[in-house]
């Protein structure tokens, strides 16, 4: 730079200068735009779709529930749904904004917490804090968006149990999914603010109630907010339907007559089932205490929900297959049935009953103290004598003995189509060394006899065995859905009964069987009944648990199970109807178990006469085994 | 190239050529390729018009206030071109004074976003000085420079020219309008590069604006200003935040593809992805919806009309229309360059409007401005060089 003077030839010089830098500077933005929009032009495709796109979820409806008269019992009701997502709720404002909903849905804001705390997704993902919102309040709440972020409207289908607590414990209820849930199922569309099923057949036939799901494509705008539904690219499927075993009628004559011997009996709980001894269909299902699965449909409050968990008297659970107990003298079926066919007996083999019968240095005593001699199999199952069973025990020996209480379904679950059901204890050489590790002791095995010791049962398992006993020797798995019929009411799946097997037994042992029951009743054993113009046929129960009080005394729950002959003959194998009653921890002076099926039988016959015991329900210290 | 002059033309040696002689100086190329690039930006207002909802004919549309500014931007070019641009040199120092009167008054009454004073109402329209600032000061440094022309090689006009920009310069600066500063910079580096200044000088200078660069970054320049030039660094560290425009913006220009997704398709700037996509990130939009095609298309006109800009200075028988020409060049360039490169994500995000694409009656009227006086020049010489 020696010459600092300027000329045209330097201008000259520089314009190319300016004009060659102009030239590189925007052949550097043109090397970029290929690189964008030539080469990257795909993923940047990609990026703009995601970024204004998301697929959400298109809700199917539920399958609806019927009984077996196509009486509807769970409908599908449009409800508000207020949700926060916690994502678009500040910090910040998230007290305020929990107190202000707290307020607008009559709400504890501790709910309102523990569901924000307890939400299964993530935070961009919507929580399900209250449904069931009067339109009201759902349209307040719309208007009060801005003082709400984060909170949303929307229209769910609310389920709607129709007959309220009736068949609850069979039904059983929706609630949100949790977070171990959600994550098992999320691959196959749940949502991180679905309802699923919970409890009952709801939850048992969640796959074929819930349908699938459909998919559209929703532009959004970069605040989120929806713009237009871009495609539709599935369909949602409306959900089955389920048409149910259960008859409302019979249902609310079997609540009639166990909220009858809850309140007679002062118990704390009771159950009683029907059901049709020729398919395995549950006909009537009681279960008491429960809960109403309107209150669960509605959104059920913390507080609600840990009363009924914390309840002793376990109203969410159903106590005819999700709790098992001692069967007492009604296992004497699988002893009598057992020593018949594996020929310990005949129907005119005598036994010599005792007071009590020893073994070694202990006595294992008759609930009646006098004995009742030298008596036949029918005689020992009528009078239900203890010492004649022990022997029973003892001719069969222990794998005989569990051998035929497996027969009759003991020990296993019956494969029930509801959720959660217990399989009871059978106890034998095996169970026994797998449990305490050491062999059968002779005393426990008389006491398996009556169905006392290890040995357990649900409700259900006794009915099924009584069941078989009544069609002839055919173990059906009991069910409570009879027919799935798709949204266009087509049948899916008809009602098939399931046999689970034959029991391997004569004909003739178990009509001896059934003529046995029979004489429980005509021999006065159950009092009155056999006074009833129904002919009835079946077998007490006392079934001893628990520790002894002051006086020595066990504490007892109370069984009567039986069936009813179509045409009074016993000795036919032809009931449609089986029913069990049981008494949790009842400790009355009579079998109010008994006094319960009755009056359920009298309401269900259109009896006119009430030969109710009333004395027999009161509490009292009737003490041995009947 | 030219047939050099030893005197630029005298006031009587033009005042008498005839009509077609000013015609035939008349820089149509020039003329056409402004009229394509103003006619891609009001391509650019309509689209963003329609896909927010709004009637493009409704008198509130951008699209019908681009029509209206595209309107007086014409005849605001033609007058100029009319007008004696040797005028300027007389009325270079009270130009200088009103440039500095209006923009006090923008600080004073002036109205923006997040509480920035750049905009005067003037009945429906609103109008940015700072934009006019820019034109005003490339006649002024113009002027400086010509009459100086035999003192470049010397500091002190160098010097003189940087102080005379500095007024202007802290008034755009305390609007804050960190764009329009350093386009100013920029059209005064180019002015002094393109004027013949002494290149020893200009390199001190230079490597002294460089060393002042800490300095102003701690003492200068707002927090928000500080993220946009640090967010285009790495726009996925803090994809929601400060990397977020230049993310976003990137997606639009790449999403169009070789051809794009055609006039008002774009769905970034529609669904709000696109940070404000009507103005400083209008060339995203258009990359969208108009594709590289679109893109080259426009890069093309910024080659061609500088060209022609380049030209009419070379071509200008004085050193004030040179100078002039190389303001404008710069001015066009560097907003191309630093507008362009913000939204490819080369370049720091600086509010720089890109010259006729971007939104914005005073960019427009200020361009008019420009250009129609370097038509002014083109008319007034002897004869049409090419």
């Amino acid at each position: 730079m020696v010459d600092e003077r300027p000329g045209r030839e330097r201008q000259l010089v520089r314009f190319i200068a300016f004009g060659i830098a102009a030239l590189i500077a925007i052949s550097g933005l043109t090397a970029r735009m290929v690189y964008l929009q030539l080469v990257s032009a795909q993923t940047y495709q990609k990026l703009a779709v995601s970024n204004s796109t998301f697929q959400q979820a298109i809700p199917s409806t539920r399958g609806l529930i019927y009984d077996r008269n196509g009486l509807l019992l769970v409908a599908n009701l449009p409800s508000y749904s207020v949700k926060i997502r916690p994502s678009d709720l500040p910090f910040s404002q998230r007290a305020t904004v929990v107190a202000q909903l707290a307020a607008l849905l009559k709400m504890d804001p501790a709910d309102i917490n523990a569901s924000i705390d307890g939400n299964p997704g993530s935070t961009f993902d919507l929580v399900r804090i209250a449904q069931g919102v009067p339109i009201e309040t759902a349209n307040l709440i719309a208007e009060e968006h801005l003082a709400l972020p984060g909170v949303e409207v929307s229209v769910d289908a609310l389920r709607h149990y129709t007959q309220s607590s009736l068949l609850s414990s069979v039904l059983g209820y929706t609630g949100a999914i949790d977070a171990a849930t959600l994550k098992q199922l999320k691959s196959v569309g749940y949502l991180p603010d679905d309802l699923i099923g919970r409890a009952g057949v709801e939850a048992q036939y969640e796959t074929q109630l819930r349908g699938t799901y459909g998919m559209e494509t929703i532009q959004r705008d970069a605040t989120g907010r929806q713009i237009q539904v871009l495609s539709t690219d599935s369909q949602p499927i409306a959900g089955d339907s389920l048409t149910l075993t259960l008859d409302t009628k019979l249902q609310q004559q079997a609540l009639t007559a166990v909220n009858w011997a809850m309140r007679a009996a002062k118990l704390k709980s009771a159950v009683l089932i029907a059901m049709n001894p020729q398919t395995g269909e549950i006909l009537a299902m009681v279960s008491t205490p429960t809960y109403d699965d309107n209150q669960f449909a509605q959104g059920i409050s913390n507080a609600q929900f840990q009363a009924l968990l914390n309840n002793p008297d376990k109203p969410l659970l159903n106590h005819a297959i999700n709790l098992q107990f001692p069967e007492g003298s009604t296992y004497k079926l699988v002893g009598g049935t057992g020593a018949l066919a594996d020929k310990k007996l005949t129907t005119t083999t005598l036994v010599q009953t005792h007071a009590y019968i020893q073994i070694g240095p202990d006595k294992f005593w008759d609930w009646n103290k006098r004995g009742f001699g030298a008596i036949n199999i029918l005689h020992g199952f009528a009078d239900s004598s203890d010492t004649f069973f022990y022997q029973v025990a003892q001719m069969l020996g222990v794998e005989r003995l569990s051998y035929w209480a497996r027969q009759f379904g003991f020990g296993a679950p019956t494969g029930i189509d509801l959720p959660g059901e217990v399989s009871g204890i059978v106890p034998d050489e095996k169970w026994k060394q797998d449990t305490f590790g050491q062999a059968m002791l002779p005393g426990e095995l008389v006491q398996a006899g009556i169905g006392q010791g290890f040995d357990t049962s649900t409700p259900l398992q006794v009915l099924n065995a009584y069941a078989a006993l009544a069609n002839g020797g055919t173990l059906y798995q009991p069910q409570v859905v009879r027919e799935i019929t798709g949204p266009d009411g087509a049948i899916v799946r008809p009602f098939v009964p399931i046999v689970l097997h034959k029991l391997p037994v004569s004909a003739g042992v178990l009509a001896t069987m059934r003529v046995a029951a029979r004489m429980v009743v005509t021999t006065h054993h159950t009092y009155n009944l056999d006074a009833e113009p129904f002919v009835i046929a079946g077998k007490t129960g006392t079934a001893e648990f628990g520790v002894r009080d002051a006086q020595g005394r066990l504490p007892y729950h109370n069984w009567f199970v039986g069936f009813i002959p179509l045409h009074g003959d016993v000795s036919k194998p032809d009931s449609q109807l089986a029913v069990i009653g049981f008494n949790e921890d009842a400790n009355t002076v009579g079998n109010s178990a008994t006094e319960m099926i009755k009056y359920f039988l009298q309401i269900h016959f259109g009896v006119r006469h009430d030969l109710r015991k009333f004395e027999l329900m009161q509490k009292g210290n009737f003490y041995g085994g009947n | 190239m030219g047939v050099f002059k030893a005197e630029p033309a005298k006031v009587q040696d033009w005042a008498t050529r005839s009509v077609g002689a000013y015609w035939r100086a008349y820089d149509i190329q020039l003329a056409m390729y402004a009229l394509l690039l103003a006619g891609l930006g009001l391509a650019m207002s309509y689209s963003s018009t329609v896909v927010t909802g709004v009637n493009p004919l409704d008198p509130s549309s951008n699209f019908l206030r681009g029509l209206m500014w595209s309107g007086i931007a014409v005849i605001v070019f033609t007058t100029a071109t009319v007008f004696d641009y040797k005028w300027l040199k007389t009325f270079a120092w009270p130009i200088y004074f009103v440039n500095l009167g209006l923009l006090g008054l923008s600080l004073v009454i002036g109205t923006g976003v997040g509480g920035a004073a750049r905009w005067i109402a003037i009945g429906p329209l609103q109008f940015q000085f700072s934009e006019l600032a820019k034109i005003l000061m490339i006649v002024v440094l113009a002027n400086y420079l010509a009459v100086r022309q035999d003192r470049l090689g010397s500091i002190r006009v160098i010097l003189g020219a940087c102080l005379l920009m500095v007024p202007t310069w802290a008034l755009v600066m305390l609007q804050p309008d960190l764009g329009t500063s350093l386009v100013l910079a920029g059209i005064l580096a180019g002015m002094l590069f393109m004027s013949g200044a002494s290149m020893k000088w200009l390199t001190v200078l230079a490597g002294f604006v460089i060393a002042m660069i800490p300095i102003a970054w701690t003492y200068l320049l707002r927090d928000y200003q500080k993220q946009r030039l640090t967010g285009f660094l790495n726009p996925a560290s803090d994809p929601q935040g400060a990397g977020y425009q230049v993310l976003q913006s990137q997606i639009a220009v790449g999403s169009g593809g070789l051809f794009g997704k055609g006039l008002t398709n774009g769905t970034q700037d529609a669904l709000a992805f696109l940070p404000v996509g009507d103005t400083d990130f209008a060339f995203a939009r258009l990359a969208e919806e108009l594709g590289f095609v679109g893109a080259l298309l426009v890069f093309v006109l910024f080659v061609v009309l500088l060209w022609r800009v380049l030209m009419a200075g070379y071509r200008s028988q004085d050193r004030f229309g040179t100078i002039f020409a190389a303001g404008i060049g710069s001015m066009i360039l560097f907003q191309v360059v630093v507008n362009v490169g913000m939204v490819i994500g080369l370049l720091p995000v600086t509010g720089i409007p890109l010259p006729f694409i971007t939104r914005g009656g005073a960019s427009l009227i200020s361009l008019a401005i420009g250009l129609g006086i370097l038509q002014s020049i083109n008319i007034r010489q002897a004869k049409a060089e090419w």
